[in-house]
Formats: C-alpha cells, structure tokens, sequence
C-alpha cells in the first residue's frame, strides 16, 4: 500500500504543471494517500497488539525454573558471530583425531566425549578441513554404538562424512546439528535424559575452548564479550547439581562442577569488559576439562 | 504451565483438546521458511508446552551480539492468537521487529550485547483451556 501511495505522489509530481485539473488530481492523491495510511494503521493493528515496552521480570518466578529448559547453542552460533568480526585461526585450534574416538569410562564420560567429539566436527568445518570431518564422523558412530544410540545417529555420521568429502560446509553444520538433536533424542527415549544433558554440556566445554583460543590469540573487545555466557553456566550447574549421587561422585563430573564454578566469574558481568588474561583462563580451563573427559575411565 | 526445551518427541506434549507440540511447530517451521531463504539456519532443538490466555512466559536464552536471530511461534489452535516478543535482561523490549499472523508469530532481533535474553511467549486469546504452543529460532 505504501508502494502505491509513492507511486500516486510521483504521479502527481508529473502533472504540477497542468492548472485546475492537476489540483484537483492532487486532493484526490492526498485523499488517497490518507486513506492508504489510515488502511496501514488500521490492518496493522488488527494484525498484531503492541507489547509492552518493558516487564518486571520478578513478576514471572517461574522463569528461573526455566534456566533448566535452557536451549545450548551449538558452537557453530557462536563461531558465526565471531566470524563476522573478522577472518579467524580456526585451522590453530582443530584437535586432530588420533583415528577413530575410542570410548572409556562409563557412559556419563562416553556422553561427555561425545558431545566435545561433536564439537570438534564444528571447529574442524570452521577450519573446512575435510579429512579431519571425516574422522569425526566416524568416531561419533563409535561413540554412539557404545552407548547405545547409534541406530539414531548412524545416518547423520554418513551424511557428515559424505558432505564433508565434497566440501559442502553448511550441509555439514546441519548435520552435526542434527546428530547432536538425533542422540538427544535417543537418549530422552532410553530415559536418560541426564545423559542428554551431558552430550550437549561436552559440546559447550569443547566449543568454548575453541572460542577462547581463537579470541586470546587475536584479542578483541567484541570477541570476549561473546564468553559472556551466564544463563549457560547455570544451566550446566543445575543439571549437574540433579545427577543422582552415583554419577555427581565421578572424577569427571567433580572437575567439570569445579570448572564451572571458576569460569563463572571470568566472564564478568555482562558491562563488556572480559580481560584478555581471563579468556585465556577460561580457555585453559576447559582445555583441562576437554583433556579430562578424553582421558581413559574417569 | 509446564515447557520442555529439547528435541522433540514423537506425538510431544499433548494438550486437553488433543493437540501436540509436534503440530504446532509445523506451524512455527512454516512461519521460519521466508527467513530460511534469507540464509537463517533454523536450530534442531526447540521450545514447547501449554499456556493458559493471558499468561506470559518469559524464556531466558542466550544471544550472541553478531548474529540476526528470528524466533517462530506456532499453535495448532485455530483462532487463538499467540505472540513472541524479546526483552533484555533488565525487562526491556529490544525486537527490531515482530508480527502475527493466524496461527503464527515472530520477532527478530540484532543484540546489542552478548548475554542472557527473554522470549516472551503468550497465547493473548483461545477458545481452549490451555493452548499448545511451540517456539523455533534460527541465526544468521
């Protein structure tokens, strides 16, 4: 509609030069015009209600149960951002795999790995380097068969060696999406949505030491301010926190809980200020954890 | 009220009237498909649930300044109307932009800053008790 009124006021333009008649065109124009506008107002209001400008979010406790319910971004969100600020080492923090993941420890651990297996995936089409893809993919397929979700997976794994061997990079990024979705949902099938929860707290750990790295070794204030990550802390810490004793009790998950507890506070309070010394710090923490998790039976 | 932010399952979280999360996220797909043509990549994982008329949820996700975002709404009700709006962690509306349309809503936003953020979800009127809604987003 406005298009057209912009067109009915063009058209006026022409005709200015003509007398009584072009003066006559121009009212009607500008009756148009009005009735256009008043259409506008009209059909938008009727289409949408004005939300509020603000909300008094203690209004909602609930809310804070819904840290819980928290969605994790997969790394490739995060990188995206980063990559709009410029080109980025991503080739420096690809962790090559040595052959297929073998799996160790229990399945909390496997899960773990799994999620960081994952992740790596995300980093190495960053650095679009297809053959250490490839590898992944196929290390998730072990991973997977160890806990018991590889008939989920198996085809995503395909699909991410096969897209990585043409070098077809956002077909990738999807796929690892969807592998990451596909044993997630496996998982809540089998009940074992804790385990879940670990495949997805594996590929936050994995993917905010990439972060890290790539931010501390081209230090920039944007960058840091994308650790600036407070609600995913959170989340992990609440998952965590409701494990049952058995699983809360295992090496891994006491030095993940510790990690969390010392990331927290190095990614400040959201004013955008991450120091460069604690991205780095933040970055080598989850590297101990990364190596952690990767170690055999803990 | 009762939410679940995860893949969702076969059938989903059925409502009183019968219908499923899983139809109403049809719904919020269909709604993502002019942006997914724009180049947004639309995550695997989603939010779902019920809500009475009149009861907002506000949703805390995380957001990375640098990237667009549009989140999608969608209820298999017919005749309700359901809305998303975005707020920052102090309560303030920051969308750039919304609509609603049937049985479908959106807003998108460019943050600011990197952080915590609120997806305001309500269904504003329903013939139904409560009124399955789900809730897509996509990045760019």
């Amino acid at each position: 509609m406005l298009m057209s009124s912009k067109i009915m006021k063009q058209r006026f333009l022409c005709a200015r030069s003509g007398a009584a008649s072009a003066t006559r065109q121009y009212a009607a124009a500008k009756l148009a015009l009005k009735v256009c506008l008043s259409c506008v107002s009209l059909s938008t209001s009727l289409l949408a209600n004005q939300p509020a400008k603000s909300i008094a979010l203690k209004e909602f406790p609930k809310a804070t149960n819904l840290v819980e319910q928290v969605v994790v971004p997969v790394p490739s969100e995060v990188f995206s951002a980063l990559d709009k600020l410029g080109k980025q080492g991503w080739a420096e923090v690809v962790r090559p795999q040595k052959g297929v993941a073998s799996p160790s420890g229990g399945k909390e651990q496997i899960s773990l790995l799994l999620g960081i297996v994952i992740a790596d995936g995300f980093v190495a089409v960053e650095a679009e380097n297809a053959e250490e893809v490839k590898a992944i993919g196929n290390s998730v397929r072990t991973l997977a068969k160890t806990i018991g979700v590889e008939k989920a997976v198996s085809r995503r794994a395909n699909s991410i060696v096969e897209f990585a061997e043409k070098r077809r990079w956002v077909e990738v990024r999807k796929e690892l999406d969807l592998a990451l979705s596909d044993v997630r949902q496996a998982m809540q099938e089998l009940n074992s949505e804790s385990l879940a929860q670990l495949v997805s707290l594996g590929g936050w750990i994995r993917g905010t030491e990439a972060l890290s790295s790539v931010v501390a070794k081209s230090f920039s204030k944007d960058g840091a301010e994308l650790l600036y990550q407070p609600v995913l802390v959170e989340h992990f810490n609440l998952r965590l926190q409701a494990l049952p004793d058995a699983a809360k009790s295992l090496p891994v998950i006491v030095k993940i809980l510790a990690g969390l507890s010392d990331i927290q506070p190095l990614m400040g309070k959201g004013d955008g200020e991450i120091p460069v010394k604690a991205v780095a710090e933040i970055g080598r923490i989850c590297g101990e954890l990364v190596t952690s998790v990767s170690a055999k039976g803990n | 009220m009762s939410v679940i932010a995860a893949t969702l399952l076969d059938g989903g979280l059925q409502g009183a009237r019968g219908g499923t999360i899983v139809e109403a996220l049809s719904y919020a797909l269909e709604a993502a498909q002019p942006a997914v043509k724009e180049g947004f990549t639309v995550r695997e994982e989603r939010w779902g649930g019920d809500l009475a008329a009149g009861q907002p949820l506000p949703i805390p996700h995380q957001l990375f300044k640098g990237n667009d975002y549009w989140f999608w709404m969608g209820t298999d009700s017919k005749g309700a109307t359901i809305s998303v709006h975005v707020y920052d962690k102090n309560g303030k509306l920051v969308e750039d932009e919304f609509w609603q349309k049937g049985q479908k809503a959106a807003a998108k936003i460019r943050p600011k800053r990197t952080g915590t953020y609120y997806l305001l979800v309500e269904v504003e009127k329903s013939t139904e008790e409560r009124t399955v809604w789900s809730l897509a987003y996509g990045f760019r």
